[in-house]
């Protein structure tokens, strides 16, 4: 299933335009981005290609730059971790942002702002890290543990459930049977909620004696594989010609 | 011969130029360009000086010519600010020429190469121009120059820069005629005009190349791939035709990737071209191949990294170099763990491009003017921090057919819920996406990996890929003999 990088289903047509065209540097096309940005929160798409895009409106253009399309676009980075869309929004950031609180602040003269925009990306990049080690546990933790971030997923609408819906596409890539303990953990999950997801949405068997067992898929099978020759006909062009050659 | 009618810098003395007939044509022309290009940004500054044109027509061929060799020739090393705003002056002069004259114009270029001299040259000095300023706003941010810096905010601006190449790749037509190429139809139906001139095609496509560059430098890694969306990688490209150009892509295509954490695939555009200059170094005792030895040793560097990442049979002249050049070095990036962090990072930031920020830094708060470099590779390194045990569960997984977590947890000394994550984190690494025809982008998801494995409970099941005896080659290399 090869998807290019560069293509969103739900991409509206006009955004598809903007996109191909010069217009993608506009700073009139900023708001319309934001909107998108907001239309992908509300509605649970996700259009990487065109948020970059917006990141690099901004790039350009300091002056336009609006804190909330930047987190809600970080936010909708990690709903599809572990792929690296999260970084490459980073990269597009101003430097300083991930600037860890000067070193230089010993002398307490600071005057590096620490700003909201700054604290919110740090934030995020603390819980991207944590997905990324497939702390999943920690990660709810951490989630948990400041208001800050309830405020900053406000507006992508079912986070916690397409970060659940992620987690459980990992974990089934790797593994067979997890043990209930284990897996209410890392889907921050209790009751029924989780039998529930576990059984509907992912379609994973729970057992009496505490373990969920996941089908056998593609990726976790971990079947030993022969790889075998692959050989062309193209290969004996060169002996098949020189039979029809006249010998010298 | 001056061709400076103003004093350079100030916007105001616009006026000035705006006297005669023929410059107030041209700047309609401007104008009428401005509108086909939204942004107004770049366009000012473009429009701003039409001396050019006149300077030209009155000068003979002579200055010309020495006008368009100075614009493929590096300016001298640190070189006085001046010169750099001078410098900048001149490309804005020499392409405005190009590209807004009445019709095509007809220029006896240098040399063969020149269209992708200028184009190489022009954006070098767009990023030197870009990190020098970066530099005096972090370090020296009161001076006489910070104050010509701040005074200047538009000059090597990024629209612009951006703007000459669209403007370029568009007048030229180019990725119409490359599309037309990939349909085996005539280029030059699509051509137009310009476009059917060796010049504009010439210019046209090397500045396609020179977008992919732009777009590595501001990290924007998928932008930099889309860009070269018309342009085939093969060695019939045009690119090829020019050593420094053909390197200069597949750098930055194979760096893309890498941050794209595409590893398969950049091992694949470093691999390819650095065979290509072993091959061919015998025969490039020149000039043009002195400038490719360093990037040469970059991108070793680069493949050593993404080796470690996604270990991977290279080609033989390539792994024996790799050897030579970073031997320990290799073994050690491997082995993977946090004493390999140092190493990955010195390795990153001697080989990665030299990364600007596109706007003017903020000279009353010299602390806020981060190097990008330093951007970049703190994010790089943040995946290398994430995945740096992936060599130790690897090597005893290696080992196994079937092994208990808590075990190799003991064995590893670490908590077994760590090494649950870890395992986890592997098997994701271990799925990449990778091209394997169309655009730079596409790509499928394959496992990369000759480990797989997967987790029952605390059990975990391993299993491994085996290359089954590789006969044809010896088959046929035989059966030649035979004749």
């Amino acid at each position: 299933m090869g998807i290019a990088f560069d293509y969103a289903p739900d991409r509206p047509e006009h955004i598809e335009a903007i996109l191909n065209g010069l217009d993608r540097y506009n700073p009139e096309t900023t708001t319309i981005f934001q909107d998108y940005v907001t239309q992908q929160c509300e509605d649970r798409t996700y259009d990487c290609y065109a948020n970059l895009a917006l990141l690099k409106l901004y790039q350009f253009n300091p002056h336009l730059t609006r804190d909330e399309p930047v987190t809600n676009i970080l936010v909708k980075a990690l709903t599809v971790f572990p792929s690296p869309d999260f970084s490459l929004c980073l990269h597009l950031l101003p430097p300083h942002i991930l600037a860890p609180p000067p070193a230089s602040a010993s002398a307490s003269l600071s005057v590096l702002p620490d700003t909201p925009l700054a604290e919110a990306v740090q934030k995020l990049s603390h819980l991207n890290t944590l997905l990324e080690q497939c702390a999943y546990r920690d990660f709810w933790d951490a989630l948990d543990s400041d208001d800050l971030y309830a405020d900053l997923i406000a507006d992508v609408n079912g986070f916690e459930e397409l970060m659940r819906v992620r987690i459980a596409v990992t974990v089934g890539q790797g593994c067979r049977a997890v043990e209930t303990a284990v897996a209410q953990g890392w889907l921050n999950l209790q009751g029924r909620e989780f039998e529930a997801f576990v059984g509907e949405i992912c379609g994973w068997g729970v057992d009496e004696v505490g373990v969920v067992s996941v089908p056998v898929n593609k990726e976790n099978e971990a079947k030993g594989t022969v790889v075998r020759e692959e050989v062309r006909f193209e290969q004996f062009g060169r002996v098949v010609r020189r039979a029809y050659e006249q010998p010298a | 011969m001056a061709l400076y009618q103003r004093v350079p810098y100030e916007t105001a003395n616009l006026q000035n130029t705006v006297e005669d007939e023929s410059d107030r044509e041209e700047e309609a022309l401007v104008e009428d360009y401005k509108e086909q290009v939204h942004f107004d940004d770049g366009m000012s500054e473009l429009g701003r000086t039409a001396s050019f044109g006149g300077a030209a027509g009155g000068g003979g061929p002579q200055d010309m010519q020495a006008q368009l060799a100075a614009a493929a020739t590096p300016l001298e090393y640190g070189a006085a600010l001046d010169t750099k705003f001078a410098s900048y002056d001149n490309y804005c002069n020499l392409f405005h020429y190009i590209l807004n004259s009445e019709g095509p114009v007809d220029l006896e270029v240098p040399t063969y190469y020149w269209a992708w001299d200028v184009i190489d040259e022009f954006i070098y000095q767009f990023e030197s121009f870009c990190r020098y300023r970066n530099r005096i706003a972090r370090t020296e941010s009161t001076g006489e120059e910070a104050q010509l810096l701040r005074d200047n905010p538009n000059t090597w601006g990024c629209y612009s820069v951006l703007n000459v190449l669209y403007s370029l790749i568009q007048r030229s037509q180019i990725n119409e005629q490359l599309d037309a190429m990939k349909r085996n139809e005539d280029p030059n139906q699509v051509a137009g005009e310009y476009g059917n001139r060796p010049l504009y095609r010439m210019l046209g496509y090397f500045s396609i190349i020179g977008l992919l560059r732009v777009h590595c430098l501001l990290g924007d890694f998928s932008l930099a791939l889309k860009t070269l969306d018309d342009i085939e990688l093969n060695k019939k490209a045009m690119f090829a035709r020019v050593m420094a150009a053909h390197f200069t892509t597949y750098y930055y295509v194979g760096f893309s990737y890498m941050m794209m954490r595409r590893y398969a695939d950049a091992i694949r555009m470093f691999s390819h071209i650095l065979v290509y200059v072993s091959r061919t170094k015998n025969f490039q005792k020149n000039a043009q191949y002195d400038s490719v030895s360093k990037k040469n040793d970059q991108m070793y560097a680069l493949i050593a990294i993404c080796v470690a990442f996604n270990p991977t049979k290279l080609d033989d002249t390539i792994h024996t170099a790799l050897r030579e050049k970073y031997g320990d070095q290799l073994v050690r990036l491997q082995r993977g763990g946090p004493e390999a962090l140092p190493l990955f990072e010195d390795l990153f930031r001697s080989a990665c491009p030299k990364f600007i920020s596109p706007t003017p830094p903020d000279f009353d708060t010299p602390d806020l003017n981060v190097d990008p470099v330093d951007h970049h590779c703190k994010i790089f390194m943040d995946e290398v921090k994430n995945t740096m045990w992936s060599p130790t569960v690897k090597s005893y997984l290696k080992l196994y057919t079937t092994m208990d977590l808590k075990k190799l947890a003991g064995f590893l000394e670490v908590e077994p819920e760590k090494l649950r994550s870890w395992l986890l984190v592997n098997k994701q690494r271990s799925r990449q996406v990778r091209w394997s025809e169309g655009a730079l982008l596409d790509g499928e998801v394959v496992n990369g990996s000759d480990l797989d494995y997967a987790m029952q409970g605390d059990l975990i099941h391993i299993s491994e890929a085996k290359v089954g005896r590789r006969l044809v080659d010896w088959y046929l290399r035989n059966l030649a003999r035979t004749y």
